[in-house]
């Protein structure tokens, strides 16, 4: 990896996650430090979602263990065979921690683009609104949304939205970006856009978990990549083992299918 | 034998002599019953809602029960049943503990039923309200580390209104003049008035159809007031075109 010195952002050891008979993830493991890029692919279905949705807790596993920034998250089994929180707060500090962005936006359809920004900075972190507009206002800058920041996200593009629900997430100065599937509900021509920005926060060193189909930006931008194949990892390594020169047989036909 | 009526123009004024002022301080009881009723109502609705949709197995029982009967049974009924039967059983509990029995208060005692009743409806409409908020909007909120109570209150609140504003204003409309069956238990809201006004006046024509008119001009500016409203939480939204 690349920063080997770095400090570990996110550490995910053997995950599995159940949905009644059938096991998504079979252990997956994942060490992200500072600065990293990890990229998960794979074909739909192969939980690479599911796993990114595992570390803020939004799918509770049912076995593994997951640490962000040094904390390992306190979790015990529940009656229905996932493991739940065993502390509320330390899941909410924790996942203040995790910008989310979600492959179909989920910006807060009642509030203005500001208010998406600012709402959790405010009411989570305690920032004082004037402090979150003045985030809020150079964060749209640089996602080219300044201007749109008084409309409503019903109002804007697929890739306008994207882009305010990336501002809305980096607002909360997180540690790691998490990315999930952020380009798949876009349109074609609106894809660029979103990229562009996401390759810039890569470019500036952030620690960003990239679920993607975008095989030519997974492998720009990455500085390691997790092919996932039902619920296994099932090839990893820097991108251009990954998409240039793979081990496993599967892997080397998914990629070169993509292409 | 003739009998004695005072000239319309007396019986249709404020003062001792009209019945004007009476109509008039009939239909401010209207209102403010139907008000406070709506309001405990809403609120009974909110926590019901709340209950049905996240609550254990016992309070998901209890407020079925509840939503069935007080959907089920005539509000007549309910009405003279917690009036006349309830302040009956709460007296002989008082009297049994050595206290006094005491009046209850028609205004406290109508506000209580009607909302109890308008409790049950609500809970339906905002249960319905609730499930039609998007999954990914509580789920950005928690995302963003938001407390079970921060995700209600500010993102499932307000992001339900708009699918619950048209069913909150029909039941707005509906305890306008559900109000009237209060006047069984004497209470001196609109209908009740205009009843003894009418009967006292003999002029029937007159004042029911006066009555009927405060109640329409009570439902056309309540309209105005939830189509303004259902705009204004319909804000985000695109309009079809």
């Amino acid at each position: 990896m690349a920063n080997e010195n770095s400090q570990t952002a996110v550490v995910v050891e053997d995950l599995h996650k159940s949905f009644g008979q059938l096991e998504v993830l079979k252990g997956v493991s994942l060490t992200a430090r500072e600065g990293d890029v990890v990229s998960m692919i794979g074909a739909s279905g192969s939980g690479k979602s599911t796993f990114l949705r595992c570390i803020n807790l939004l799918e509770l596993p049912t076995r593994g263990r997951i640490t962000v920034t040094g904390e390992e998250l306190l979790l015990t089994p529940g009656k229905d065979g996932d493991l739940h929180p065993s502390d509320r707060r330390q899941v909410e500090r924790v996942r203040t921690k995790l910008g989310m962005v979600f492959q179909s936006f989920n910006l807060w359809q009642h509030m203005t683009v500001m208010q998406n920004v600012i709402e959790a900075p405010v009411h989570v972190l305690g920032l004082s609104k004037k402090e979150a507009i003045e985030r809020g206002e150079a964060l749209l800058n640089k996602v080219g949304l300044y201007e749109k920041r008084e409309q409503y996200p019903a109002f804007l593009s697929g890739g306008q939205q994207q882009r305010a629900a990336i501002a809305r997430a980096l607002c909360m100065n997180p540690k790691v970006m998490l990315f999930d599937e952020p380009t798949s509900a876009l349109d074609p021509e609106l894809v660029g856009e979103v990229l562009k920005v996401i390759r810039d926060l890569a470019n500036e060193g952030r620690t960003m978990i990239l679920v993607t189909h975008e095989m030519k930006f997974a492998r720009d931008v990455s500085s390691h990549v997790i092919y996932l194949h039902q619920g296994k990892v099932e090839e990893e390594g820097p991108p251009k083992q990954v998409f240039g020169a793979p081990i496993s047989e599967r892997c080397k036909q998914f990629v070169s299918s993509i292409h | 034998m003739i009998l004695a009526v005072a000239p319309l123009s007396d019986l249709l004024s404020f003062g001792n002599k009209g019945y004007l002022d009476e109509l008039m301080w009939g239909a401010i009881a209207t209102l403010e019953i139907s008000f406070l009723g709506y309001a405990f109502g809403c609120f009974l609705g909110l926590l019901g809602a709340v209950g049905k949709l996240s609550g254990g197995s016992l309070v998901k029982n209890i407020l079925g029960g509840y939503t069935t009967l007080f959907r089920a049974i005539p509000e007549l009924v309910l009405i003279m049943l917690i009036y006349y039967a309830g302040t009956n059983g709460l007296n002989q509990l008082l009297i049994s503990f050595g206290f006094e029995p005491i009046q209850i208060n028609q205004l406290l005692a109508a506000v209580f039923v009607l909302g109890f009743v308008q409790g049950a409806y609500s809970t339906e409409v905002l249960r319905a309200a609730i499930l039609a908020v998007p999954v990914g909007q509580v789920e950005a909120a928690k995302a963003y580390g938001m407390t079970s109570y921060q995700q209600f209150r500010r993102v499932v609140l307000p992001a339900m209104l708009p699918y619950a504003i048209p069913g909150l204003a029909n039941l707005w409309l509906n305890i306008t003049k559900d109000s009237a069956l209060i006047a069984v238990i004497g209470s001196s809201e609109l209908a009740n008035v205009t009843r003894i006004a009418a009967g006292g006046s003999k002029l029937y024509l007159v004042f029911y159809l006066l009555a009927a008119v405060i109640y329409l001009v009570i439902s056309m500016v309540s309209d105005q007031f939830f189509a303004w409203l259902e705009r204004r939480v319909r804000r985000g939204q695109r309009k079809l075109a």
